[in-house]
């Protein structure tokens, strides 16, 4: 710690001049940097920007360009795609511009400056390329550039038109004078414009649409300096080693820390109850994702200098548990039986009627299947922790949230202070996938922080407490049903479903296909102990894979090819974009050419935040090719995707997330799979919750743009791929071997044949 | 205990429990913070070093055990950010979240080091860490390319 301390105030200043407050990206922080940037000070530094344009947008001295970003970066390259957003109007120079996060302090403070724009979501993964925040990004380039070139005008004494901007420098052509932007920074950020100006139309982007730069922090990610949450280091910083009641819900019968107490290190060991959460000083304060999703859990954690000693401490603790209403569940297959015991219930709750199903039951051919996805951990690469610093008076947290709105909320409604004495620092986030985005975490954090105020607390959960104290996929049973007419089509479809708990039917109640105008989908939570959450394409997840083996059995019932008998399915659909997938994703695939036996393709299509309304949300289409052994053992060979976005805004960043979403929804499909004894997740670890490695994962993911409709929005790309790529691979294993897969994970299936 | 370690050249000595794993050594008592922690049992590839130059686990080696050793870490990899890997790395725009991409590069540079041109199937056994967002296919595209730029 003493080489922290010795930072001295002075470099402190100057750091956090050039930053900005905050985490600005391209800096080369050594680690120990990364104490004094965020310790202390406003969390933005008005005085040094001088050359704020706007809450968003600064210019320094030295032309470097910092643009605020609301969303967390969580890898989907939301950093990136802000500044291309500015730098399409404000023609700068790419190499000077840097983002950081806007603070939710100053959002509280200053009437949501940072949210206006995009509402609550406006903190929330993935949301860069909405219409709202691609107009106030150009909007925000434009404003400045006209700022600076009025600026420029002045001082030259010529008329503003005669004024050219590129590469962040002014140019009169006439006199062949220049400027750069950061020499008229300050006087710039002053001007008033009569108008603000309009952004170019969409026809004449440069960069939007056609640039595909890496992501900004890459050159940090790839030496280490990028620092995620686990990565803070504070003066006087200690750590935490927590333990939840291992029944979610349960409760500390007894405690015995003797032993713990006198080990190595150890400077506390604290317990928290989530009757001790302060609640908000204000009773009309909310949290933008409400606060039921990230009640504390009744834990016990060790605080040391060390974080090695807090763990091992940890374990030294004697505490018996009280596994509550928890304990009921003895084993997983208790809680699937009582989920699909629930189907039977009379008292459904109708999420959507359309038509008739009466008709169902007067054709000759019924197809019914049951189908059941399990647990699921989102299982990001970095573990959950946080780091929070607690006086009576204060709170400062550091944290690698997916949400920092909720988070900031969250904090206050943990210590009761007022939000105006929170300060947030968004870090760097190791992955997310829903798993940060209510805060639980961070609740966890402060309350811990909390018992041992004055001193910055750095929580971490190790990868056995992350996984066994998730907010997981939830279990989901359904029952599905159909009759065929004459021509093989379903004539209507009845859906009944239980979700164990959190989740929605998102794949299947908004599908377009024909069999929409007669159908009915009921359903019903189960309430099990088991906290579950947010999970890339919540719902949708389990839903789209359901609806899609649902499609492909009555296809084969049918005697009918599964892409012939979708895109039948899909007629008169106002969506073209649709067909458009199906297609391009089955000609680059080879659909239909022969293979040898044991190989087989499969199909599979589905559109994520679309909710139904054709041109909206992302469709994606892929084709699997895989291939089984006899003795039923999987290779995929070859992924095929085609999606629609509408438009895209940087495709390489849309091709990363296509392929990476694959390989989520494959991995989701093939393997996770979590289990539960007495009410207490069993799987901790990657040894028994297996990931796909590099070796696992097809050789060809490739990623089709022909399914593009065109259509003016830019819809995320991240979660979509998700959703189909484990229903295309249960539908090519269909193909290949005659089994068809009704419940993940698929390698608990035996797939031979002969 | 007081252990002396030799790290990216230099000689640090550090105070800590002799079971203490070299990751959280160079986490939390040298504040090295570009070793990530994934897993804490030899499964993920989050925490790889180099350990007299070859690619090591660092979640799974007690300090006590390092006497002598040379431990090499991100850090230390390149003077510049400059290792024909790190550049790849970022012209090909082969990170997402980036958690794990560290100990990725750490896996693949202990592999060139011994195996100049790896095929596939080489480069899945030697870097089978753990990547959740998916970046494997980009992953092992840029080993190829790096190991081009290092023989030419
Ligand atoms: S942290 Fe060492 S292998 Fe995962
Ligand atoms: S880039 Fe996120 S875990 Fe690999």
């Amino acid at each position: 710690m003493g080489k922290l301390e010795s930072v001295s105030r002075r470099s402190f200043l100057i750091s956090t001049t050039v930053v900005g407050g905050g985490f600005a990206i391209g800096l080369q922080w050594t680690p120990s940097q990364a104490a004094g940037e965020t310790a202390k000070d406003e969390p933005w530094a008005k005085a040094a920007a001088g050359s704020e344009f706007t809450p968003w947008i600064s210019i320094a001295p030295d032309s470097t360009v910092t643009v605020r970003c609301a969303m967390p970066e969580i890898g989907n390259g939301v950093f990136t795609q802000s500044a291309m957003t500015v730098a399409e109007e404000l023609h700068v120079d790419w190499s000077k511009i840097k983002v950081e996060y806007a603070p939710p302090l100053r959002n509280f403070l200053e009437k949501s400056v940072y949210t206006e724009a995009g509402g609550m979501m406006g903190y929330f993964s993935g949301r860069s390329t909405t219409a709202e925040r691609i107009q106030l990004g150009l909007q925000l380039g434009a404003g400045a550039r006209e700022r600076l070139k009025a600026a420029a005008a002045a001082q030259w004494k010529v008329p503003v038109a005669e004024i050219t901007t590129a590469n962040s420098i002014l140019t009169h052509t006439a006199s062949g004078r220049t400027l750069k932007y950061g020499e008229v920074a300050a006087k710039a950020a002053t001007v008033k414009l009569d108008k603000e100006p309009t952004p170019k139309p969409r026809s004449e982007w440069t960069l939007l649409g056609k640039a595909t730069p890496s992501k900004l922090q890459n050159p940090a990610v790839v030496n280490g300096t990028a620092v995620y949450g686990m990565d803070i280091r504070l003066p006087g910083m200690v750590y935490a080693a927590l333990r939840q009641a291992p029944a979610q819900g349960g409760s500390i019968k007894s405690l015995d820390a003797s032993i713990a107490r006198k080990m190595p290190g150890v400077l506390a060991v604290v317990t928290v109850d989530p009757k001790e959460s302060a609640g908000f000083s204000d009773p009309k304060l909310q949290a933008p994702f409400g606060l039921e999703m990230c009640t504390a859990q009744n834990a016990v954690a060790v605080i040391a200098t060390h974080y090695w000693q807090a763990r091992k401490a940890l374990d030294a603790v004697r505490i018996e548990w009280d596994d509550g209403a928890g304990a009921q569940w003895k084993t997983t297959e208790t809680m699937n039986e009582a989920a699909r015991a629930l189907l039977d219930s009379k008292d459904l709750k109708v999420e959507k009627t359309e038509g008739d199903i009466s008709s169902i039951d007067k054709q000759d051919k019924i197809i019914e299947g049951f189908y059941h996805t399990p647990y699921c951990d989102q299982a990001p690469m970095e573990p959950l922790n946080g780091t929070a610093l607690v006086t009576p008076d204060s709170v400062e947290v550091w944290h690698p949230s997916q949400h920092s709105q909720q988070a900031f909320m969250v904090a206050a409604h943990e210590t009761g202070l007022s939000p105006e004495k929170v300060v947030f620092h968004q870090t760097y986030v190791g992955g997310g996938f829903g798993r940060r985005v209510f805060g639980d975490d961070v609740r966890m954090v402060v309350a811990i922080a909390r018992k041992y105020p004055g001193k910055p607390v750095h929580v971490i959960w190790s990868r056995e407490e992350s996984m066994r104290q998730g907010r997981y996929r939830a279990i989901v049973a359904t029952n599905l049903r159909t009759g065929l007419d004459k021509t093989g089509y379903p004539v209507a479809v009845h859906g009944k479903y239980a979700i164990g708990s959190v989740g929605g039917t998102a794949g299947f109640h908004d599908t377009p296909y024909a069999f929409n105008k007669n159908f009915k989908v009921e359903g019903t939570k189960v309430p099990f102990n088991i906290l579950s959450g947010a999970y890339r394409g919540p719902g949708y997840n389990s839903h789209a894979f359901i609806t899609e083996t649902f499609v492909d059995e009555c296809a084969h019932a049918a005697g009918i090819d599964p892409l012939t008998y979708r895109l039948k399915l899909l007629e008169g659909y106002s969506d073209l974009g649709w067909v458009m997938c199906l297609k391009e994703a089955a000609s680059k695939a080879g659909w239909g050419k022969s293979l040898p036996k044991g190989m087989g393709m499969g199909i599979a299509i589905s559109n994520w935040a679309g909710n139904g309304k054709p041109q909206a949300g992302t469709t994606v289409a892929t084709v699997a090719t895989v291939e089984v052994s006899k003795a039923g053992k999987l290779k995929i060979h070859q992924l095929d995707v085609a999606f629609d976005t509408g438009g895209f805004l940087n495709r390489d960043a849309v091709v990363t997330e296509m392929v990476g979403g694959s390989i989520f929804g494959l991995n989701m499909a093939l393997n996770e799979n979590l289990t539960v004894r007495n009410g207490r997740v069993v799987e901790g670890n990657y040894d028994e919750y297996p990931m796909l490695r590099m070796g696992d994962t097809p050789t060809k993911i490739n990623i089709h743009f022909g399914g593009l409709s065109g259509h003016e929005r830019f819809c995320e790309p991240g979660e979509p791929p998700a959703g189909v790529a484990g229903p295309a691979v249960g539908n090519a294993i269909f193909a290949a071997t005659g089994k068809r897969i009704r419940s993940m994970p698929f390698r608990l299936h035996d797939i031979s044949w002969t | 205990m007081s252990v002396t370690l030799k790290i990216n050249g230099q000689t640090h000595t550090v105070d800590a429990d002799e079971d203490t794993p070299l990751l959280w050594v160079l986490r939390d008592h040298l504040g090295m913070t570009g070793t990530k922690y994934g897993c804490g049992i030899a499964q993920c590839g989050a925490c790889t070093v180099h350990l007299d130059g070859a690619a090591a686990r660092s979640c799974q080696i007690p300090v006590s055990a390092l006497a002598g050793a040379e431990v090499t870490t991100i850090e230390g990899l390149s003077q510049n950010s400059d290792h024909p890997l790190q550049k790849v790395w970022v012209e090909n725009n082969v990170p997402q979240c980036g958690y794990c991409q560290t100990g990725m590069i750490m896996a693949a540079s202990a592999l060139l080091k011994q195996v100049p041109h790896p095929t596939d199937a080489e480069i899945d056994m030697a870097v089978d860490n753990i990547c959740r967002c998916g970046t494997y296919p980009r992953v092992r595209a840029a080993i190829h390319q790096a190991a081009e730029k290092l023989s030419s």
